[in-house]
């Protein structure tokens, strides 16, 4: 009986692809692997693709994959493809990816918390505290405490109406506003806090958000 | 079947009691039926503002306990023949003497006699708070123009708000200083209004007869000369579905007394 390839190997204009068969068990799929890998000749530096079907790979079996590969010093994986993720991460993912809604006002006291986005119609009192996941976005005044990316999500926004918040929070990095901060806000402008690639939090016209953060916008194609 | 109208602030000191007392007194003034509640166990005070302390023979945790009926309990302010009654605090224990339930069921009863049972919350948002609102109806929350009290005032909104069978609050901004909210050193009645955003129910001057009267155990609603006095009988005529007014404050040259004057003068 002839032995089928368990991995065909592929090239294409971003570099070679590696296909691992998701039939077979996961024993025979490293021995061919290694036998691969050890039997290329390669001249310099292969950024390689893998693409591993329809198998779900666990950290520990992706190590092993990766550890064989990366015996050959001609191999180095740039990317890896998969078809399927565990239901646990799908549902982190989607939760993530949710936006809540809470209408009325946050009262002192009182907190406000959305695995993902949160949208706030009316006001952030004194002492409340609105914490998301992912960004928050407040129809109002913001004057307590918002903590957004509150899982060390960096890329989280803050956007409001008016933000005179007492304290910002962004990740795990958090900003007590300052005079100087709060004259800022005066400003009847529509306002938005990030975290800067200085590490701080910086805050901006509401206008500029489209830039700092373009992955924010979820509405593709149009005119 | 009567109301219980709740009257609470948070804060400490901001005028619940004598809030009370005199939307009591007002109350019974326009011919109602009224009862009002301390449950201010441990640090009564209402007693003393209606100079009703050296009548109590029972108190509010007697009557629960069981070792009176409320109507023995109940002091009866003579001044207004049978329309405004004390049902005091015990002083000599806590506010864990009572609880939530016990109210409920000792409001609900109180409600079938009297046209409105004003209960007096203690400061904070602990026992006696949760037991002061437990058989109310409606809520009035009172507080100042300072920082301080309308922070406090927002917490207890949001507790009140979350409470199910409570109508949402209505405000009454005590002890305004009128030279003060104009030169800005206070917040005024619209910033206080749109922060808290809920229906103002009245506004009241800030009147040293409180004071005075409050010492001498009559409710300074009384004297209708006084300022304070007309705001809390324009709100209690608030209370009974009438609309009044707001008083107005400042601008013109009459002053602040002139315009008293013009009030009457109507």
């Amino acid at each position: 009986m002839t032995k089928s390839q368990l991995i065909t190997i592929k090239g294409t204009k971003d570099g070679l692809v590696l296909r691992l068969d998701d039939h077979c068990s996961f024993s025979d799929l490293l021995d061919e692997l290694k036998e691969k890998v050890t039997g290329s000749v390669l001249e310099g530096v292969s950024e390689v693709q893998l693409h591993t079907g329809r198998r779900f790979c666990d950290e520990q079996d992706m190590k092993s994959i990766l550890a064989i590969i990366h015996t050959s010093p001609n191999l180095r994986v740039s990317k890896v493809h998969s078809d399927v993720i565990s239901l646990e991460a799908c549902e982190k993912k989607l939760i993530e990816e949710q936006s809540e809604t809470y209408v009325g006002i946050v009262r002192s006291g009182q907190v406000v918390r959305a695995q993902g986005d949160l949208v706030i119609i009316g006001d952030v009192n004194q002492s409340a505290q609105v914490i998301a996941g992912g960004s928050i976005y407040v129809l109002g005044r913001v004057k307590g405490i918002a903590h957004a990316g509150a899982n060390g999500n960096k890329d989280a926004v803050i956007a409001a109406s008016w933000l005179e918040a007492t304290h910002l929070k962004i990740a795990d990095k958090m900003e007590i506003m300052t005079d100087e901060l709060t004259i800022l806000s005066e400003q009847p402008e529509m306002e938005c806090a990030y975290l800067h690639k200085n590490g701080q939090i910086a805050i901006d016209r509401l206008q500029e958000l489209r830039h700092l953060r373009p992955n924010l916008a979820t509405f593709k194609g149009g005119i | 079947m009567g109301e219980a109208i709740v009257i609470t602030s948070g804060k400490g000191g901001v005028g619940k009691t004598t809030t009370s007392a005199n939307l009591g007194t007002a109350l019974a003034l326009q011919g109602k039926k009224v009862c009002l509640i301390d449950t201010d166990i441990g640090l009564r005070n209402l007693d003393v503002i209606l100079g009703l302390e050296n009548r109590i023979i029972y108190d509010l945790v007697d009557v629960v306990e069981g070792r009176c009926k409320v109507h023995q309990a109940l002091v009866k302010d003579k001044r207004f023949e049978d329309r405004l009654f004390l049902l005091p605090a015990a002083q000599t224990t806590d506010k864990s003497a009572v609880n939530p339930e016990q109210m409920k069921k000792l409001v609900l009863e109180m409600k079938m006699d009297y046209d409105y049972v004003l209960i007096d919350c203690p400061a904070g948002i602990e026992q006696g708070y949760k037991n002061a609102i437990a058989g109310a109806d409606r809520a009035i929350v009172v507080t100042t123009p300072e920082i301080s009290a309308v922070r406090d005032a927002d917490r207890i909104i949001g507790l009140l708000e979350a409470e199910e069978g409570i109508e949402p609050p209505k405000l009454i901004i005590n002890r305004i200083r009128e030279g003060m909210m104009e030169s800005g050193e206070t917040l005024d009645i619209n910033e206080i209004t749109t922060h808290l955003s809920i229906d103002l129910l009245g506004i009241v001057m800030d009147d040293r007869n409180v004071i005075s009267s409050s010492n001498k155990g009559e409710p300074v609603v009384m004297d209708p000369t006084h300022p304070a006095a007309i705001g809390y009988r324009n709100i209690a005529r608030r209370i009974l579905g009438e609309s009044v007014p707001l008083m107005t404050m400042g601008k013109s040259k009459t002053g602040f007394f002139g315009k008293i004057k013009n009030i009457f003068g109507k």
